[in-house]
């Protein structure tokens, strides 16, 4: 008796989680989109939660049925993109740096099966590589940061110095830079070198808590407009500076003057990658039958990349501020500012 | 044992203490050299380090900055630890080498803290005052595994406690808008999920780590699920107040010692006194007795008339709602809002510090604030921007584990003899 007891605690517990991670089972005459996450879940208001709002923005459009299996662990991605390539996807997203290499190797494995990886290259004929100019968007924040900033400081950190990560950092610091050369000022820049091209990064996208004791240090050392560029764990970020009752954000991936409507007074501006777009312009080609491999670059000419509006602290910005901005958005994609040439996409 | 037994044996942990001695001793004067040849020489005579010593957006207590210079400082300490270290090779520290090592460790992160801020200003009030908020949980999660094992059930599962707790108080915190529910709710939930632990491992007597990792896989998944469901999307549910910060009539007026101790999170004041009180139940009451002996020698305590199942089930529940607390840390105390997979194995980096403090309270809560200093270390050191390569500087944390681990703990801790053996009544 106790034994049969234990043995049905244990499957009820077992089921529960199983239950709990199936994913829903699409009828077989529809198209099928399939997402993978990475460690950030599809929730975390940041690249996951973007690209599949393309793809549910394509569910409503284009009739397509979406699926998504979120990666608990590193050792998922290979079996969470196999278990979707069994369900006969007809194209799998895999969103990020850290699913570069089980989609390059699933990829070569099953030559008919369509890929889409967000954030990385793979450069495959059955794969379309998005990625993103980041930098030139971040530089326009670091600009606008610095010409905002009170005490003279600014800050950046990063979840893990990967270069999808640090990309927005460095981006970031030159936009501080060019900003200290054209007016003659020395606004610092913390948690990011650009000559020996590292920073500060939390070794985590899932840590708030680490995020918010940064972002203090951050502060502590004069900083008052921090940039987190690690997904979910900027949440920290804005607590730091709900508990200090001063500075300001600058948000990423999404607008997060949106994303955290309770915080819009404290967001200066976000660096928007807009995967939802570009997603959505990949689905499209797998329904017109219109599939080919390659690269898919997002940058300021094609609003791949963008800055966010600056919403309820529009007043705040100057003017000749939004001026300056504009100017040097042509500028950048005109080629008239060099960035960084190693982050070059 | 005869006489001439134990004079054998006393000479041979004579022995043993004196290559302890000479191998510190080595170790401490290595420690000089490097404060010197890498520290000391680099730094110009003209060369200053400052140390601010106030928290920003702190007033009371305030000081001002310290500037050191840098040269003669590291000079100093130099000296200092070769000194400390010859007398441990000629002397001997009879038997209090643990110590030494202690004040050579404390020596080198000062010199360390100077190096990296030559020309440039470091605050040390907040490294300290980070270093004790990180550690609320590493020190809660200790506590709930110490009041677990020490009865004689093995606790892996304090991450899964701790996560579903940090979710539910965040979703009853956001709805009811109080707290101290969201504390209450979150002990709740954790107390419910250790009461299946305890449910298991004591009457169906599962082998408790399997039943720890169970908990651990559910609580993950639960979790995600509900977030990723209902509280990303629904503002109400996930956007909780959060515990304020206290400041300590007369004490927090204290220059450097008051910011960074006693104007704080209920938390780190609520840990602490939590840390006592357990220290106090466990070794200084018959409870505690009673608890500690079912985890060496529940058979023995059985026969004496203890109930074994008993006190088992109280400190597994025990250890619940004290991992509750740690996890609501994450939502009601740091953040004000719950994400998936948010205690970031914290929960088993506890367990760690358990070890570490040889499942005693006091010294698992000093390790504990040394896991969250050398974490508070590598941000500040990185965000000031050393010589040192970040992945470096992130590799600190575990240097610094390692070295104390193997040179102040490393006598053989062993843990409750019964820990991890279902007791079976005969």
């Amino acid at each position: 008796m106790k034994k049969l007891m234990n043995c049905l605690l244990i499957a009820a517990l077992v089921l529960g989680v199983a239950v709990l991670s199936a994913a829903p089972v699409a009828a077989q005459d529809e198209i099928k989109i399939c997402q993978v996450t990475d460690l950030g879940g599809v929730d975390d208001k940041s690249f996951n939660e973007t690209a599949w709002n393309g793809i549910k923005l394509a569910e409503a459009e284009l009739g397509i049925k979406g699926i998504v299996l979120e990666s608990k662990s590193d050792a998922d991605y290979m079996v969470n993109i196999d278990q979707l390539i069994d369900d006969g996807c007809d194209l799998i997203v895999t969103v990020g740096f850290m699913l570069q290499e089980a989609t390059a190797t699933a990829a070569a494995d099953n030559p008919d099966v369509k890929f889409s990886i967000i954030d990385s290259t793979v450069g495959m004929d059955n794969v379309v590589d998005q990625v993103f100019q980041t930098d030139e968007a971040a530089f326009l924040a670091g600009y606008a940061a610095a010409a905002t900033t009170k005490t003279g400081t600014v800050g950046t950190y990063g979840g893990m110095c990967i270069p999808t990560v640090t990309i927005f950092m460095d981006g970031f610091a030159r936009g501080v830079a060019y900003y200290n050369e054209a007016k003659g000022t020395d606004v610092k820049v913390l948690g990011w070198d650009m000559e020996k091209m590292d920073g500060t990064c939390v070794d985590s996208f899932e840590d708030l808590d680490k995020g918010k004791q940064v972002t203090l240090a951050m502060m502590d050392q004069g900083a008052d407009i921090i940039m987190p560029v690690a997904g979910p764990v900027g949440g920290g970020t804005i607590a730091a500076i709900e508990d200090r009752g001063s500075g300001l954000v600058i948000g990423v991936d999404s607008d997060w003057a949106l994303t955290y409507p309770d915080n819009a007074d404290i967001v200066l501006t976000s660096v928007v990658k807009k995967m939802d777009s570009t997603t959505f312009g990949v689905i499209e080609t797998v329904v017109g039958e219109k599939f080919a491999g390659g690269k898919y670059v997002g940058n300021l000419e094609n609003g791949g990349v963008a800055i966010a509006p600056f919403h309820e602290l529009d007043e705040m910005i100057s003017e000749e501020l939004k001026a300056e901005l504009a100017d040097l958005q042509a500028k950048i994609i005109a080629g008239e500012i060099e960035l960084n040439e190693t982050y070059v996409q | 044992m005869n006489m001439r037994s134990v004079t054998v044996e006393s000479s041979i942990h004579a022995r043993t203490l004196k290559v302890r001695d000479r191998v510190i001793g080595g170790v401490l004067i290595f420690f000089a050299l490097l404060v010197y040849l890498a520290f000391a020489a680099a730094a110009a005579p003209e060369t200053s380090s400052t140390f601010i010593m106030s928290r920003g957006g702190v007033v009371r207590g305030a000081m001002g900055d310290v500037v050191l210079p840098s040269r003669v400082v590291l000079t100093v300490v130099s000296v200092f630890l070769a000194v400390l270290g010859v007398a441990l090779f000629a002397v001997g520290s009879r038997g209090r080498s643990g110590l030494f090592l202690l004040i050579g460790g404390a020596g080198l992160v000062f010199s360390f803290l100077v190096f990296v801020s030559f020309d440039k200003r470091i605050n040390f009030a907040s490294l300290f005052n980070s270093a004790l908020t990180m550690s609320v949980p590493i020190s809660l999660g200790a506590l709930s595994g110490i009041l677990c094992e020490r009865s004689g059930i093995t606790n892996i599962a304090v991450e899964g406690f701790m996560l579903v707790a940090a979710m539910v108080g965040s979703i009853v915190g956001s709805v009811t808008k109080n707290i101290w529910a969201g504390l209450l709710a979150a002990m709740a939930a954790s107390c419910l999920l250790s009461l299946v632990h305890s449910w298991l491992s004591i009457r169906y007597k599962v082998n408790q780590v399997i039943s720890g990792t169970v908990i651990n896989i559910f609580s993950l998944g639960l979790t995600s699920y509900i977030s990723s469901m209902y509280l990303q999307n629904i503002q109400a549910l996930n956007k909780t107040p959060r515990f304020p910060t206290v400041s300590i009539p007369v004490l927090a007026d204290i220059p450097f010692f008051g910011p960074v101790f006693f104007n704080n999170s209920l938390f780190v004041f609520g840990m602490i006194i939590l840390v006592l009180i357990f220290n106090f139940l466990l070794f200084r009451t018959r409870w505690g007795l009673r608890l500690r002996a079912v985890g060496e020698h529940p058979k023995a305590a059985d026969t004496l008339g203890v109930d074994v199942f008993k006190t088992r089930y109280v400190a597994v529940l025990l250890s619940g709602l004290i991992a509750g607390i740690g996890g609501a840390y994450f939502s009601l105390g740091s953040v004000g809002r719950f994400d998936e997979g948010m205690t970031a194995g914290k929960g088993f980096i506890s367990l760690a510090a358990m070890i570490f403090g040889g499942w005693n309270p006091i010294p698992s809560f000093l390790a504990g604030v040394l896991f969250g200093f050398a974490d508070a270390l590598a941000s500040a050191v990185s965000i000031l921007g050393s010589p040192i390569p970040g992945q470096f500087i992130n590799m600190l944390p575990y240097v610094i584990t390692m070295v104390v681990l193997g040179g102040v703990v490393g006598k053989g801790v062993t843990g409750p003899a019964s820990a991890g053996i279902p007791y079976e009544k005969e």
